[in-house]
């Protein structure tokens, strides 16, 4: 199989829809584990994007968002079920419904 | 022994670093034009810069990482890159203004206009900052400004109405010239609470070394050195008022007439007094804005940084600083007006309050950056107001300009 | 570990804890399995991208102009070379081994000793 670079920072912030084109929401973090000498992805998460790249005070920001009620949904993604051939249009393999909702 | 004589120093140095230009110029135009009507402004400002610089001592001390730093890394390059852009260039304008104090206190001294002076300033100001320490520059600086306390001590031998005094403390409508009296209000704001004040602190707590033990010191330290400090600009606002409107001069439209503004309490010595208070306290400000430039573009880079480094350890962060004093010279130089580069210098500070203001906020709730030492409602309450505050201010100053400058 | 939060836009120290940089950009790459963090990039032409590709093209160019071929292309470390996320990203190399410090080390080489000398 071919090996293919991403660079995660235009990755950021891309909508993410779901098979019928439908938005899900914008990546906005990734999480990784080690395994041996390799960080492997382990999962995405999608959510708001707002103002800011990345609302990182968690809570704060989520609280902020709620006040304006931009918050939406945040999911959890796990890391095959994301298909990024095209970073600009990342589709989602797997229902919504089948996602895990970030708190 | 040693951390009560450290608080005690820093309280003194912020006392002495205080008054600036902006301050100054702004403290001294509300006298001239209000009485004591905008005191509470300064008051305002100075509770205001109270909350931002203890906030900022802290997240240096418990995170030791500055402002700059924190941002790019939490919010990201996209954003820094707006954040970083708005503070440079509002603190351009600033550092040419300072340095067009400077230049003005010296042509009251020696006839020479201000122009002349501007590139001179700026090659002493980098000798400074090329040969000097932090400290020297932070503290030796700064102890020197203590002269502003001229300002204070002239305000007490006029003897005015304390009554008056305070009642101006509490805000009031102007019964004339609402524009301009409200365009003194906003570059009175921006003159207290400048963005690089508080960048420039948590900066300082790392050049220190502060850590968690700072926590108390650094309260104290912002209470009490901005609180006298903010005293000192009263102190300017009250002689400007006793000294300029008893003789018919209820508008200035340059700085000139500020040289004799201490002649009737302390005769020649009152003009000296003046002159050396501007030049050096302008002179200080400048270097902390000099300086401030350097550490915005090195720590939002990840560069190596360091005022007590040696040149050679950090070519980079060297060049910014020399670079960003000589071209802040250059509108000065061209002859641009202090007067009315300063009055607008503030105001733009004033407006930009939200883009470093607003980040500031998620930093001092970030768990990871402060952990225990996030702020508590009566912080975050503080901070909400000051975001409000400039917001209004960004929406008005720009009409303000227009029709109350 | 987040990667946004935790590792992209970090202060980057090398092995005797010298600056080297910010964290610019993170390249994954994608094969048989999970992607994998392979690189972390850093330098101005990979700031340049995150604010548009065509600004990046155009500092790219401008690099290879001052520094010559490969100037206008980011540096990248392996993966391999972190030693430690914390609060900041530790690495196993020092930035004498890498190009980050040319320009300052040309800063160094034509003002300072210049100024020395005078």
């Amino acid at each position: 199989m071919a090996v293919r670079e991403v660079h995660l920072q235009q990755v950021l912030g891309a909508v993410v829809r779901d098979r019928k084109g439908r938005r899900v929401g914008r990546l906005e973090e990734v999480r990784a584990e080690a395994h041996g000498a390799h960080l492997e992805v382990t999962e995405w998460h999608l959510g708001s994007y707002a103002a800011f790249e990345r609302l990182a005070a968690w809570s704060i920001g989520r609280a902020v968002l709620n006040l304006f009620g931009a918050a939406g949904h945040a999911y959890r993604v796990p890391w095959d079920k994301l298909d990024l051939k095209d970073v600009k249009r990342p589709v989602l393999r797997c229902p919504v419904s089948d996602l895990e909702v970030i708190d | 022994m040693k951390k009560i004589f450290e608080i005690s120093l820093a309280i003194v140095t912020s006392i002495g670093g205080f008054l600036e230009i902006g301050s100054l110029s702004t403290a001294v135009q509300a006298g001239v034009g209000f009485g004591f009507q905008l005191t509470w402004a300064i008051v305002l400002g100075t509770i205001c810069v109270i909350f931002l610089v203890e906030m900022a001592g802290r997240f240096a001390a418990v995170s030791h990482h500055t402002i700059p730093d924190a941002i790019r890394e939490r919010f990201g390059f996209n954003f820094f890159v707006i954040a970083f852009l708005t503070v440079a260039i509002v603190n351009f304008l600033v550092l040419s203004a300072e340095i067009g104090g400077v230049g003005l206190a010296l042509q009251f001294a020696t006839g020479v206009s201000y122009q002349w002076w501007a590139i001179p300033v700026a090659f002493a100001a980098w000798l400074l900052l090329w040969k000097g320490t932090f400290g020297l520059i932070e503290k030796g600086v700064s102890l020197l400004g203590l002269i502003t306390l001229c300002f204070v001590v002239a305000a007490i031998l006029l003897g005015p109405s304390w009554k008056e005094v305070g009642a101006g403390a509490i805000p009031t409508l102007p019964d004339h010239d609402r524009a301009h009296y409200w365009f003194l209000c906003v570059s009175i704001l921006g003159a207290s609470i400048s963005p690089y004040l508080f960048f420039f602190y948590s900066s300082g707590a790392i050049e220190d070394k502060w850590d968690k033990s700072y926590l108390w010191p650094n309260r104290i330290i912002a209470v009490l050195g901005m609180s006298f400090g903010g005293t000192i600009a009263v102190g300017a606002l009250i002689v400007a008022a006793m000294v300029f409107r008893p003789r018919g001069i209820e508008e200035l439209s340059a700085l000139y007439p500020v040289a004799l503004i201490l002649t009737p309490q302390f005769a020649f010595w009152g003009f000296v007094l003046v002159t050396a208070s501007i030049g050096i306290a302008c002179f200080g400000a400048a270097l902390e804005l000099a300086l401030e430039q350097a550490y915005l573009v090195a720590q939002g880079f990840g560069w190596n940084w360091g005022e007590d480094l040696p040149p050679a350890s950090d070519p980079g962060f060297n060049l910014v600083h020399t670079a960003a004093v000589f071209l802040s010279a250059l509108p000065i130089a061209a002859g641009l007006d202090p007067f009315k580069l300063t009055n607008f210098s503030m105001a733009l500070t004033a407006a930009s309050l939200p883009v470093s203001v607003v980040p500031f906020l998620f930093l001092m709730n970030d768990e990871v950056f402060v952990g225990e030492f996030r702020n508590g409602w009566f912080g975050n309450a503080g901070v909400l107001f000051v975001i409000a505050l400039g917001f209004v201010l960004a929406v008005v100053t720009i009409p303000l300009q227009v029709f109350g400058s | 570990m987040n990667l946004i939060r935790d590792v992209l836009d970090k202060q980057v120290l090398d092995r005797d804890q010298k600056k080297l940089g910010k964290v610019d950009g993170l390249v994954l790459v994608f094969g048989k399995g999970p992607p994998r963090v392979a690189f972390i990039e850093m330098g101005s032409v990979v700031l340049a991208r995150r604010l548009g590709p065509r600004f990046g093209r155009v500092v790219a160019r401008f690099c290879t102009f001052l520094g010559g071929e490969g100037a206008g292309e980011p540096y990248r470390v392996p993966w391999s070379k972190v030693k430690d996320v914390g609060i900041d990203v530790e690495i196993d190399l020092a930035i004498a081994d890498t190009p980050l410090d040319d320009w300052q080390e040309w800063l160094r080489k034509k003002l300072l000793r210049r100024k020395a000398r005078a």
